[in-house]
């Protein structure tokens, strides 16, 4: 949005590819129109939600909005390909923002493919959209602010959260004054967020995580133990808590695939969302007229996301300048300035992000890493062992990565158990093709023409 | 830098570089053989293909090569001694046709292939619509069916292959590209980034790209590469219980046993990309919706490229070249489901000098220098 609006200002014809039905994403998701209820986020949030949803709403006769609309492609000369119900149509635009954000990472565990376990930030956008809770008795974990945001969220929309297990104490945060400095409106809301969570007498359980879930065709109860600096878990601390929903959150993992689709230089970085598109301070790729902004590019939050989505939008507007970008840097002082900020804080973040190697060896030999082909641990171990050290031969080895949602869920725990078994981490991603999201035949064969405004 | 010596060296370690590694480790336990291969596991067009195998073909030596790869398919996971298998797939192969002309085409190759006992026979449009009722009925005229023709898994066939390899003391190099062949005396120098490899003989089965290696030697292996690109939609209900092939749309279509549906299109192209081109889901999507308009509601999974070898008479070239110890196995087209017969003949031939296999004396390289080209009846390369 902050993207559009920015260079819908300068002048730009702007179309906008949104797979939601309404505006917002995943931090600022709509509830759908015809649903009562209020939203549990902190007042501040709430208006940095209002504020920009309401700056869109007024260039909406400006700009394309195409709520519904899936980018499935993007091509290195600059085809963006784009289905919106049953039919498809090719963009040939001069610049491209992808602002695709995060998606959670999933941490393979005994039991986490029971009904009943799911990621936070889903239960969450349940809550967000649907405007109802995803379970009554909830155990929340993971590390990271977000385990906290959504326990306090669901509380005050009246669940009962059976416990809070946090891996790094989010009190260690503290120690870095000189970035929370940077983030005090932030650490704000999560003061008042965990403010929410102590009055409600929430167990928490901090340098805990969740072991195995329980359950015979629905959860029912998760077992939760401390775990030392190499993420084992320790002899003795087991507990068990029963509950109806385990919402879990260990970071996030970059949309990036549609970047590397179009040829785009790549660089891992595991805390910051995995494969990650190269790019300048304006967001440039280096792939010609491919922008990048928000957390697609690494993980940097929301604050971070609207301002440099307006840096972007300016850039991604602005025509190529024989002098370089000294004019936009001038013009855009303020923003960069601000981002800068933002970032500093970020960094205070990342620290309660950092996973350590052993965890991801709490799932057992026979737990399904990749969910879409059921392949196992053991499976994965075994491709490792035969010599396959690749994403992509370890796909064509055991099926890992090759099902319905292209290894968007089961790649980062490839990834790190190649890095456990070998040493090293896979030295590039497994080749992004199309499709990005599934797309049917009749709609990729009624292929529309009318293209850009 | 490290001299590797061998008894033979394989280049590509795709399914007929694997295989023939596979029958010679068997053929003479001992042998010092190196198999490299510049990509990863099943990188190359073996890992890339519709995976189909046919034994409904018009000439005597395809038909051949295909039965007694099909014969090894329906036992390789004991052949092999690999328990989980090559997913087998034998609901058969129906090949389409369009056109009264591309009708009597496949009518004329079904004597032959009674002849060698192969149980095809003819079907009309309406037997085709009962069989796959997902089939569109326009300009269907008819094809024809061998219910023991199929698919294997080509990753499960490769992986039980390599397995078996290494069991047999086999080395496979991947990521280890051949920068240049010679030969000094009776043995060959082939140069890598880590080293040379000295081998006695040489077996390239690089497919298309083996005149990079024999051009520089002077010996002309008259290949092209033909570019395809496939598609996979999600798993659905069963729909499509034989492969099919079409002749008129250049496609070919098999529903896996775990739902999915893979399509193997070509168009006229030229190259050896492996990317997916921009242009392919346009094109390929009517022409599906035409053949098959029972899919059109099924959800594209994913796309991928791929580079198969054709050689002017569309037939493989298996033998020894003008130099002497070097050899080729070129599948146009056809690889996996040749691979368990060429591995066999070709073990022979390069171990033993053994030339009694009657398809060597016909698909020798030296017949595009003396012009014995072979034409096969059924032409198509989808």
């Amino acid at each position: 949005m902050a993207a559009a609006l920015e260079a819908c200002a300068r002048g730009s014809q702007v179309t906008v590819i949104d797979e939601a039905a309404l505006p917002g994403g995943q931090i600022y998701r709509q509830a759908q129109p015809a649903l009562n209820g209020i939203d549990h986020a902190e007042p501040a949030e709430l208006a940095r939600k209002h504020a920009l949803l309401d700056q869109f709403a007024n260039i909406a006769g400006q700009v394309d909005y195409r709520a519904g609309a899936t980018a499935y492609a993007l091509f290195a000369n600059g085809e963006l390909h784009v289905a919106t119900g049953d039919a498809t149509e090719v963009l040939r635009p001069d610049a491209i923002v992808l602002a695709t954000g995060v998606r959670e990472l999933a941490l393979p565990f005994p039991g986490w493919t029971l009904p009943g376990v799911m990621f936070a930030g889903g239960a969450q956008a349940i809550l967000k959209s649907q405007r109802v809770l995803p379970g009554r008795a909830m155990v929340i974990g993971g590390c990271g602010p977000l385990p906290v945001v959504v326990a306090a969220q669901m509380i005050r929309a009246g669940a009962t959260v059976a416990a809070l297990a946090n891996l790094h104490p989010l009190g260690a945060m503290l120690r870095t004054p000189a970035g929370l400095w940077h983030g005090r409106r932030i650490v704000l809301e999560g003061l008042r967020y965990a403010a929410t969570v102590l009055r409600a007498r929430v167990p928490r359980l901090n340098g805990f995580v969740p072991i195995r879930a329980i359950g015979s065709d629905q959860l029912e109860a998760v077992v939760l133990a401390r775990v030392d600096d190499q993420g084992r878990p320790v002899d003795g601390t087991k507990r068990e808590v029963a509950c109806d929903v385990l919402a879990v959150n260990y970071g996030f993992v970059a949309n990036s695939e549609l970047a590397a689709m179009a040829g785009a230089r790549m660089r891992r970085d595991p805390v910051a969302g995995g494969w990650l598109p190269e790019v300048d301070g304006f967001g440039r790729s280096s792939v010609p007229k491919l922008f990048v902004a928000g957390d697609g590019g690494g993980l940097r939050g929301a604050l971070v996301a609207e301002c440099e989505g307006r840096i972007v939008g300016a850039a991604a507007a602005a025509p190529l300048r024989a002098d370089g970008d000294a004019a936009l840097s001038t013009e855009l002082a303020d923003l960069l300035q601000e981002r800068r900020r933002h970032l500093e804080f970020q960094k205070v973040v990342r620290r309660t992000l950092r996973l350590p190697a052993a965890l991801w060896r709490i799932a057992r030999d026979d737990t399904v890493v990749c969910r879409c082909e059921s392949v196992s641990l053991a499976e994965v171990c075994s491709a490792l062992d035969n010599g396959q050290s690749s994403l992509n031969a370890i796909k064509r080895n055991v099926r890992a990565g090759m099902g319905w949602c292209g290894g968007r869920i089961c790649l980062p725990a490839v990834a790190a158990l190649t890095e456990l078994r070998s040493g090293s981490p896979p030295a590039t991603m497994m080749t992004p093709r199309p499709m990005a999201r599934p797309v049917s035949f009749a709609a990729l064969a009624r292929r529309q023409t009318a293209g850009m405004p | 830098m490290s001299t590797v010596q061998a008894d033979i060296l394989i280049v590509g370690a795709g399914a007929y570089g694997l295989s023939c590694a596979w029958w010679m480790a068997k053929r003479r336990s001992g042998a010092r053989i190196v198999v490299v291969d510049e990509g990863e596991f099943a990188s190359g067009a073996s890992g890339r293909n519709g995976a189909g195998f046919r034994m409904q073909w018009g000439l005597e030596l395809n038909i051949r090569l295909c039965q007694e790869s099909v014969a090894f398919f329906e036992t390789a996971a004991e052949q092999l001694d690999y328990p989980r298998g090559i997913e087998l797939k034998q609901d058969g192969y129906l090949v389409l046709a369009h056109s009264d002309k591309a009708l009597a085409a496949l009518d004329a190759s079904l004597e032959v292939q009674h002849r060698h006992g192969v149980p095809s026979e003819l079907l009309s449009a309406e037997d085709c619509i009962r069989m796959v009722p997902s089939l569109g009925r326009e300009r269907l005229v008819g094809g024809t069916f061998c219910g023991k023709d199929g698919s294997v898994s080509p990753f499960r066939l490769l992986d039980g292959l390599l397995r078996a390899c290494r069991r047999e003391n086999v080395e496979i190099r991947y990521g280890t590209r051949i920068e240049g062949l010679k030969k000094r005396g009776s043995t060959f120098r082939a140069l890598t980034r880590d080293g040379v490899i000295e081998a006695e003989r040489v077996l390239l089965c690089t497919d298309w790209a083996v005149p990079q290696l024999t051009g520089p030697l002077g010996i002309d292996v008259p290949v092209n590469s033909l570019p395809k690109e496939a598609i996979v939609t999600v798993p659905c209900a069963p729909r499509i219980r034989p492969i099919l092939i079409s002749l008129e749309h250049h496609i070919s279509v098999n529903q896996v046993d775990r739902g999915s549906i893979i399509f193997v299109v070509s168009r006229p192209r030229e190259g050896t990309t492996l990317e997916s081109t921009p242009d392919f889901l346009g094109f390929a999507a009517p022409k599906i919706v035409d053949l098959l308009p029972g899919v059109a509601d099924v959800p594209v999974l994913r796309t991928w490229g791929g580079v198969s070898s054709l050689t002017p008479d569309m037939q493989p070239i298996l033998g020894e070249t003008e130099v002497e110890g070097l050899y080729v196995a070129v599948s146009s087209f056809r690889g996996l489901m040749t691979s368990p017969a060429v591995g066999r003949i070709m073990s022979a031939l390069v171990l033993d000098g053994d030339t009694n296999d009657p398809v060597l004396a016909k698909l020798g390289p030296r017949r595009f220098a003396t012009g014995d080209l072979i034409m096969e009846p059924l032409l198509n390369q989808a």
